[in-house]
């Protein structure tokens, strides 16, 4: 194993961080709207998918020799219910081709019914080190309600045998605002799923999405309003800091050392490499996103035709704006000297609208940086917005030079 | 150029809905003055806002060439004109340009309010009236009683008045042979000096205002020297011509006793106005025609640009919009929360509706509009009386001697079956019985005097739903009378939001006040902190209710993919901020504006 790693050089080497998607699953899930599709792998499809996938890679890599990968991260989809033996094989191709750091962050997304023991030990021995587990809930009658494919025992066992296969770096996806859920089942299902002890923990509100079959239902759904979402939104907060999981994102948790090193790339405006179909980038200034269609993205790969959907040039104003979007989701915050000297933009219009938002404790300076409180991260569109509005009526530095 | 003898210069006029306009598409169809192909429903209506609710809002002139029974060939300009109460404006205008009218009555409706209101309108104006039964292929048709209706309410004969279904091409040769016969030959001295009187005019960005006229006497060629008798500017005339449907036609020359356009490259608006008189600058007219009596406005509102700096864009399209309708005025107006716009005067409500949306779609405007409110007229103790016409402006309570609101004779005609539905509903709204009388078997018309404040909300969508649809209204300025009245303020997050305050009657202020702020509530957007929302009469808070804060609006996740999707979502979001106006930290849409306006029972 040790040779396949290079050796880790000295600095200037930029980072990289890689995602790969895999559009496989059991079954759809009922609020999915991710580009994926439930059913049998075509073995076909699997093979002309990993083809393109290995093309698109070797191609990629020799476009970023300046580059060592810290992070690589298998996304879906669900890429336990692909396989050990794909994975490895996708794997080994970024190993072959990028330079990947010795103690980079390897992560695969798994759902309990599709992760099995031999899975898990192949998958460790190849390097990787983190497993993010969808467990969603702890009541079978909303799993299944859900359309997820698997019950609460089964995620019990999985987080066991990922221990046991030496993860020792282990999260766990969780949902609130679930259709008929009360906040008291929410508080059970955090009890139950700490016992699990995983180091690092995702919770989403469930929000229904154009698109998916929960969206046909919403309005027959009970879903709970928004001040019960909040309210389960805040004791989650309170609940998991109580047990030692810092919040790091204003939707992620983490044991201390475990905040997932990949997703901290999106939310602090570092560059990502994404491929397979629907995967985004952020490199060399642009922004894109492949076409979330597996046959067109196979196809444009092999004849080297067009397999983008959205590509755009940020410039470096709504990159001010990405990063008060961005890092105001996270316990980094923002900070004045490093925006003024980043974007050359004036820090003062927003600190004039932070400054009343402390005082309804929705913000605060913490160590020369404004972060926002659980309570201001659930208003955090309304936050964000009014600050970027401040933002484009501001004059940049540069101009008054 | 047609002999006088051959010209025929009539308008169309009718209760909304009668059918005027798709008679006037038959015509055109029967002239052959425009292809089968090209033909579409209310062609006349070429402004979207108009066919998209099938009502028209602007009179429009188009000239036909029609072969007579007689073998002869004539020339009969059409004047198609709107129905609404609001618009009768519209409508005397156009009939000073005619010598008849054809007046359209529905074979099972009979007649209505407006069928009334027009038809004095069109007697008073020295015209022949000329009845026409239409809808006669429906099954509740009743074209006899509908005649006998016209002979004793009208007083005109109708025996002989053509059974026609414009919908279905049925008889509409027999309008036009009516029009011939019957509407007399416009008379006029094509030698003497020019005398064109403007019914109408619009801004074309390529040729400047074109001015649509009635040559009453003289001649009027290109290149000749034209003068407006009443501003005096003076301009030569580019080009002139008749108004077919699609187009404008250039002629050498208009001569009195026809109607058309001219082009003089006219770019001061307010050079030409509508109801002066064209005359040459050689050889002058020494009087101008009578003109239109002025209309006085009597609906009055704040507009307010909805982002503050396109004060002056407004400005434009309201002077550009003034040209193409006469009838409105604007005035600038200052309002603390608001900034910068216009106090804007209207027909009634209806009409400001049409003018609202105009101005949003042809000048591309966002717009904030304040509670319509009326003339009010105020002694003050200091022995000054004032005008009110914005409640910006109302004086102090201490101030004032006695108040006093317009009253209006109001004439609604139903089926006897609503009798009592409306007169409650006049009640309610204040109303004082005049009389009643039964035009016939299943026609009645009730009249009243009423507040004009009572009837420009929403009388009119009240009186139809209580008369299943069959009442109509119309009614015209009567007095000013004594009345109680009181200003009501809305403070938002205890701020005084002078553009929200609004005048009217003591008794209802509690009631009015409680509906407003729930209404504000339901319209203003949850915000990051509470905010109250209160009525209150001079400083009293007489109602209260609470926005609650805002506690979620989140995105939860945000990766990879997110990011420029997350980007448009804010970016929607500020544009949506953008249509909302910010009073000290609250915003408010400006739908929360009109809601305010629209109360329903």
């Amino acid at each position: 194993m040790e040779k396949l790693f290079a050796p880790k050089k000295p600095q200037p080497d930029k980072k990289l961080g890689i995602y790969v998607h895999i559009p496989f699953c059991r079954s759809k899930c009922q609020y999915c709207d991710f580009y994926s599709f439930g059913g049998s792998r075509d073995k076909y499809l699997v093979d002309g998918y990993l083809q393109a996938l290995v093309t698109h890679i070797k191609e990629t890599a020799e476009r970023c020799p300046e580059y060592v990968v810290d992070t690589v991260y298998f996304g879906g989809g669900t890429p336990s219910f692909f396989g050990a033996d794909n994975l490895r094989r996708i794997f080994a191709e970024i190993l072959a081709n990028f330079r990947v750091m010795r103690d980079a962050e390897v992560t695969y997304e798994a759902n309990p019914d599709s992760i099995t023991d031999q899975q898990l030990k192949k998958l460790r021995r190849e390097g990787f080190n983190r497993i993010s587990i969808g467990v969603q809930s702890d009541d079978d009658e909303m799993l299944k309600k859900l359309g997820r494919p698997h019950n609460y025992e089964q995620a019990v066992q999985a987080v066991e045998k990922a221990r046991a296969a030496g993860f020792n770096n282990i999260s766990l996806d969780l949902m609130y605002g679930l259709p008929n859920q009360t906040c008291e089942q929410w508080q059970k299902t955090l009890t139950h799923v700490l016992e699990l002890k995983p180091e690092h923990f995702s919770c989403y509100g469930l929000k229904v999405e154009e698109g998916t079959p929960l969206w046909d239902y919403k309005d027959c759904v009970l879903l709970p309003d928004d001040e019960a979402q909040a309210d389960m939104y805040l004791f989650a907060v309170d609940t998991l800091k109580n047990a030692g999981y810092g919040q790091y994102e204003i939707s992620n948790f983490a044991k201390r050392g475990h905040m997932s090193q990949h997703n901290l790339k999106y939310w602090l405006g570092e560059e990502y490499i994404g491929f397979g179909p629907s995967a985004a980038s952020d490199f060399g200034g642009m922004r894109y996103t492949n076409k979330a269609d597996i046959h067109a993205y196979i196809e444009g790969v092999l004849t080297h035709g067009a397999i983008l959907d959205e590509c755009e040039q940020i410039p470096m104003r709504e990159r001010a704006g990405e990063y008060v979007m961005l890092r105001l989701r996270t316990c980094l915050g923002i900070e004045e000297e490093e925006y003024e000297k980043n974007y050359l933009m004036p820090f003062k219009p927003l600190k004039k609208l932070l400054e009343p938002m402390a005082e309804q404790g929705l913000c605060e300076l913490e160590e020369g940086r404004w972060v926002l409180t659980p309570k201001g991260f659930l208003l955090s569109n309304q936050i964000i917005g009014e600050l970027q509005l401040a933002q484009s009526k501001s004059t940049p530095l540069a101009k008054k030079r | 150029m047609t002999d006088l003898s051959h010209i025929r210069n009539f308008s169309i006029v009718a209760h909304i809905d009668h059918g005027k306009s798709t008679l006037a598409d038959r015509l055109l169809e029967e002239c052959n003055t425009i292809d089968k192909r090209e033909m579409e429903n209310q062609i006349l209506d070429s402004m979207e806002l108009e066919r998209e609710r099938g009502i028209t809002i602007k009179a429009r002139a188009v000239r036909l060439n029609y072969k007579a029974d007689d073998g002869e060939d004539y020339v009969l300009n059409l004047i198609d004109t709107p129905g609404h109460v609001d618009f009768n404006y519209e409508v005397s205008r156009s009939l000073t340009a005619c010598e008849g009218a054809i007046l359209v009555v529905d074979a099972s409706q009979g007649i209505e309010a407006q069928t009334l209101a027009n038809t004095y309108l069109a007697v008073d104006n020295g015209l022949e009236v000329l009845p026409v039964i239409n809808k006669i292929d429906l099954p509740a048709a009743r074209p006899q009683e509908v005649k006998a209706e016209i002979e004793d309410v009208i007083g005109i004969p109708a025996e002989d008045a053509p059974e026609i279904s414009a919908k279905n091409g049925i008889n509409i040769r027999s309008v036009l042979e009516m029009v011939v016969k019957g509407v007399p030959a416009p008379e006029g001295d094509r030698e003497a000096p020019l005398q064109a009187l403007i019914f109408d005019s619009q801004y074309d960005s390529y040729r400047g205002v074109i001015v649509y006229v009635r040559v009453k006497n003289g001649t009027v060629r290109p290149g000749m020297d034209i003068r407006m008798m009443g501003t005096g500017a003076e301009y030569k005339v580019v080009e002139c011509g008749y108004l077919s449907p699609k187009a404008m036609v250039p002629a050498q020359e208009l001569a009195a006793g026809e109607v058309g356009y001219i082009t003089a490259s006219i770019k001061t608006i307010s050079d030409t106005r509508v109801g002066d008189t064209v005359t040459g600058v050689l050889n002058p007219s020494s009087e101008a025609l009578p003109g239109y009596k002025t209309v006085q406005p009597m609906v009055f509102s704040g507009v307010y640009p909805a982002d503050g700096s396109k004060y002056g864009d407004l400005r434009d399209a309201l002077e550009k919009l003034k040209l193409n309708d006469a009838s409105m005025t604007y005035e600038q107006e200052n309002s603390i929360a608001l900034g910068f716009g216009f106090r804007c005067g209207f027909l009634g409500l209806l009409h400001m509706e049409i003018i609202m949306e105009r101005l949003e779609r042809e000048f591309n405007l966002d717009l904030i509009t304040t509670a319509p409110n009326v003339v009010y007229r105020v002694d003050k103790l200091n022995g000054e009386t004032v005008n009110v016409y914005t409640p910006l402006n109302y004086p102090d309570p201490e101030e004032i001697d006695q108040a006093y609101e317009p009253f209006v004779k109001a004439s609604i005609i139903t089926p006897p079956d609503y009798v009592g539905n409306i007169m409650e509903l006049c009640q309610e709204r204040r109303g004082e019985f005049r009389d009643m009388n039964y035009l016939d078997q299943s026609r009645v018309e009730l009249r009243y005097f009423m507040p004009l404040n009572e009837i420009i909300y929403d009388f009119f969508d009240a009186l139809k739903s209580r008369t299943r649809g069959y009442g109509s209204l119309d009614y015209e300025m009567d007095e000013y009378r004594p009345s109680k009245l009181v200003k009501l303020d809305i403070l938002l997050n205890g701020d005084l939001i002078d553009a929200l305050s609004f005048i009217l009657f003591r008794d209802n202020a509690y009631a009015r006040a409680r509906k407003i702020c729930e209404k504000l509530k339901e319209n203003i957007p949850r915000q990051m902190f509470e905010i109250p929302v209160q009525a209150a009469i001079g400083g009293k808070v007489i109602a209260r209710e609470t926005i609650k804060a805002l506690r979620k609006d989140v995105l939860a996740k945000c990766y990879g993919g997110d990011i420029t999707r997350k980007k448009k979502l804010l970016e929607k979001q500020k544009e949506g901020k953008k249509r909302m106006r910010t009073f000290g930290t609250v915003s408010v849409p400006s739908e929360a504006f009109m809601a305010v306006l629209k109360m329903d029972e």
